[in-house]
């Protein structure tokens, strides 16, 4: 492999790990409060990706209001699932992963006779390619880096800056004493949900013009977020970004050279491998 | 008295109906046949369940066990009963190498396990092209050679399929039921106490594991030369989670809810096989069935009943209180 | 040669010490208290002992052999059985079959055995386990579910399936915690009577009077480390002992 060619695939790298970062994120900080995963990301994800096909190319509405618009729209979506199908379910963590495993494969199989069976295609919002130190990269894929970059910051400050966020740490530290202290868990859990899906939406929407779309499109992405989230430790939220980008390094170069499938084993070995001497994984703490 | 006939009654009527089934017509014979093998697989996960492990990688093992006989029969033209026991016995030794460091983890670390182990396999076989030609398929695997006879009609398949079935859920009805149930029960119950009285959970979880890999090894092979057909992503994650699905929505607490969940799922979705409504009706009989019937489809029996006696149907007296 | 003897047993968590070098020893055929105030360090010590925790450091001797760090099922198999405060039972499972659990260390489990007999469970093994609740008295319930016996039973069916197991030294963890004037006075007769039977004791409680009125020896644990030690009547007059409790269940058990 070329210096050049090892450049470029950096920085998709950086590109796609972007966007693994923002689904990793909404998976971790759900496992970090609630314990679960959340096995409908995958299908937010797709979701995002055709509100941008509606939204901007069949409406002919800016990009940007598209995008906020999906990531609002998913937002309270996961909102709602919260209060649906998380809060009315009791007997544990098995029954809620079925359900969100339920919920996934409805919105995937719907995907189908909803927006039809021939793949989609979302024209690129920014056109051409720009040289960055000697190599073309393409303006779509360098422009997910600030967008993805803004989203990790403002959820960050909301984290560490807001009483939402404090008691979102306060109920991942200690459910029962954060209720004790009068924070309303059921809330601050949907609230949880609603984040997370908007940022799986984002991801989705910020992927729309390069790939494809099709009804099943999310599937990979929710096991890289899978993977990523083990990497980084669950719960971690500097866990999921580090993760995040180092998948997306790994996908990009690894693939290039030997093929997006062994890249993926790879990666899936890899994991086995840390879960069963490290399962708390890079930043998260034992339980 | 009605309880004791009604089991054995329904069971005969049920294998009366199985048997009659291809009078019917091939397409019919074809539904049929995968039912039970997805009875097969949804039972051979509960031992595991029972322990209390979430596995979300099963088809992981009917993989391997398809893929085996598969191969062995097409290349070596090694006859079915060896072949079925060779894929099974591979299904079982694999099991026993992701389940043995992987016992000790804790609840969703060990399901993240299975998730990532079901990707590797699909993913082992779709990149090992030269074994099992990859994505393109394996194609003209042999009908099963059995005892000297190749059952050439998919009558004749659909009946191998049956016995088998119904041979496998003996052994695991009596294993349930032995010591051997009881104790998996109790280590899904309390795990803590059921050590504080000699049980050594590792190795029991490790022993419900491999049964269930062992029968779904045998699911594979019984599905590799019924269908002759087998493509790695038909044994990928999501069709793991179809058979914790049938498990859950049929009901936890007892031997028949993964057979009933199985049936009723894969019925449902059968009009509407191929196209996306068939997904769309499963996902929401799984959505309903956890949301309003938590226990599984077995429970509702005693549900409607108590609601036409006007109180819980089988609420034991309690006991005077000492 | 005492039948349990610890010696510098400790256990720290993140630092603090639960447990801090505690020599505890108890001779065959005992019937041992082990007392203290709430956070002592008293469950820790079962913890320790029964091998649900790994100490931090000391060693644990049982009949002569180290068992220190050993895990749990191998020290159940060597005759030291202990009872839990909670979660002593399988719920939804009958009392038969909760002592049917207990025999698991005595029990056949071959696999022609499980494949080919006609019975789940051979006639001797549910014999057996009538006959252990028949000693305990609730024979009258074999076939209720666990959850639904009343507190007081639940606990006697945990010594039972305890016993099931054969223990030579029984860990008994409040055993009658919860129970009435008249409950615990039976279950503390059953103890006496489990002990004549030959199995030793070592017990936690918190109820003085059932501690004072059928334990020989009592050591008591304070902030993790043994405070004093010796006959009811010597540790209920120990100063420091009644310093720690405040006088509050000692008063009660004097009177």
């Amino acid at each position: 492999m070329t210096a050049a060619l090892l450049l470029q695939s950096t920085i998709i790298g950086v590109s796609i790990g972007s966007i693994y970062i923002l689904m990793a994120l909404g998976l971790t900080l759900m496992f970090g409060m609630m314990h679960i995963i959340n096995f409908a990301h995958g299908a937010v994800y797709m979701l995002g990706a055709f509100v941008i096909y509606y939204v901007f190319f069949q409406w002919g509405a800016p990009y940007f209001v598209a995008f906020l618009l999906a990531m609002v729209l998913l937002g309270v979506f996961g909102f709602l699932v919260e209060r649906t199908v998380y809060r009315p379910i009791k007997g544990g963590i098995e029954p809620t992963l079925v359900a969100l495993l339920a919920l996934t494969t409805f919105l995937q199989a719907a995907g189908y006779p909803v927006f039809g069976q021939l793949d989609k295609h979302v024209p690129p919002v920014f056109r051409g390619t720009r040289d960055i130190l000697g190599v073309m990269i393409s303006s779509e894929r360098l422009m997910i880096i600030p967008v993805a970059g803004v989203l990790v910051v403002g959820l960050y400050l909301f984290i560490n800056k807001t009483r939402l966020g404090a008691a979102m740490r306060a109920i991942e530290q200690d459910k029962e004493a954060a209720a004790l202290q009068g924070v309303n868990v059921h809330v601050v859990n949907g609230l949880a949900f609603a984040i997370g899906f908007a940022l799986a939406a984002a991801a989705g929407a910020l992927m729309a013009p390069i790939f494809k779309l099709d009804p099943m499109m999310g599937e990979q992405p929710l096991l890289k977020a899978f993977i990523i989230i083990i990497l980084g430790g669950l719960g971690s939220i500097p866990g999921a970004i580090l993760g995040g980008l180092m998948l997306g390094l790994i996908d990009s170069i690894v693939a290039t050279a030997l093929g997006a499938e062994p890249a993926f084993l790879l990666s899936f070995v890899f994991i086995i491998v840390l879960l069963l001497f490290k399962p708390t994984g890079l930043f998260g703490h034992a339980p | 008295m009605l309880r004791r006939i009604a089991t054995p009654a329904l069971l005969v009527v049920v294998l009366g109906l199985a048997v009659l089934v291809p009078w019917l017509g091939d397409y019919y014979v074809h539904v049929f046949a995968l039912v039970f093998i997805n009875v097969l697989l949804a039972a051979s996960l509960r031992p595991s369940l029972t322990c209390g492990q979430l596995n979300i990688g099963h088809s992981a093992f009917m993989c391997v066990g398809a893929y085996a006989s598969a191969l062995l029969a097409k290349h070596f033209a090694v006859p079915f009963e060896l072949s079925l026991l060779s894929g099974a016995l591979l299904a079982t030794v694999v099991g026993l190498a992701v389940g043995y460091p992987s016992l000790r983890l804790r609840g969703v670390y060990f399901a993240m396990v299975t998730v990532a182990f079901v990707e590797v396999v699909r993913l082992v076989a779709a990149i090992w092209v030269s074994l099992t030609r990859g994505n393109s398929g394996l194609s003209g695997i042999p009908k099963p050679n059995l005892l000297g006879m190749i059952l050439t009609t998919k009558a004749s398949q659909y009946y191998l399929i049956v016995f088998v079935t119904v041979v496998a859920l003996v052994i695991l009805w009596k294993l349930e039921r032995s010591r051997l149930g009881l104790t998996w029960k109790s280590i899904g119950m309390a795990d803590h106490l059921a050590q504080s009285l000699g049980v050594n959970i590792a190795n029991y979880k490790l022993l419900a594991f491999m049964v269930g890999c062992f029968f779904a090894g045998v699911a594979g092979a019984l599905y590799a030369h019924f269908i002759r057909f087998l493509f790695p992503p038909e044994f990928g994650f999501l069709v793991a989670t179809n058979i914790l699905v049938y498990n859950f929505v049929g009901g936890r607490d007892h031997f028949v809810g993964p057979i009933v969940g199985a049936v009723f799922l894969s019925l449902l979705s059968e009009p509407f096989r191929g196209s996306a409504y068939e997904t769309i009706f499963f996902s929401i009989a799984m959505l309903l069935t956890i949301l309003f019937l938590p226990g599984g489809l077995i429970t509702l029996p005693g549900k409607l009943a108590g609601l036409r006696w006007g109180r819980a149907a089988s609420a034991p007296t309690p006991s005077p209180t000492g | 040669m005492p039948l349990l003897e610890t010696r510098d047993l400790s256990k720290h968590f993140d630092g603090l010490a639960a447990v801090n070098r505690v020599d505890l020893t108890v001779e065959e055929g005992e019937i041992v208290g082990l007392i203290g105030p709430n956070g002592a360090g008293k469950t820790t010590c079962f913890n320790l002992l029964s091998g649900f925790l790994r100490p931090t450091a000391g060693t644990i001797r049982f009949d002569g052999a180290d068992i220190t760090g050993l895990r749990s099922h191998r020290i159940v198999k060597r005759g030291l059985v202990r009872t839990f405060q909670h979660t002593t039972l399988f719920q939804e499972m009958t009392a038969l079959e909760n002592v049917l659990l207990g025999l698991h260390l005595h029990s056949r489990k071959g696999l022609g055995q499980v494949l080919f007999s006609r019975r789940p469970f051979p006639r001797a093994e549910i014999h057996h386990s009538r006959e252990v609740l028949q000693f305990v008295g609730l024979s009258a319930h074999l076939d209720q579910p666990a959850k639904n016996l009343p507190h007081g039973h639940q606990r006697i069916l945990g010594i039972a399936m305890a016993l099931a197991a054969r223990p030579r030294l029984l860990l008994l963890d409040e055993p009658v915690t919860g129970m009435n004037l008249d409950e615990s006075g039976r279950v503390m007769a059953l103890v006496k009577t489990i002990r004549d039977r030959g199995t030793t004791i070592l017990l936690v409680e918190h109820n003085m009077k059932a501690v004072m009125g059928t334990c020989e020896r009592i050591v008591v644990l304070n902030f993790g480390q043994k405070l004093a030690e010796g006959t009811p009547a010597e540790v209920s007059t120990n100063p420091n002992v009644i310093e720690a409790y405040l006088g509050a269940g000692l008063e009660h058990a004097r009177g």
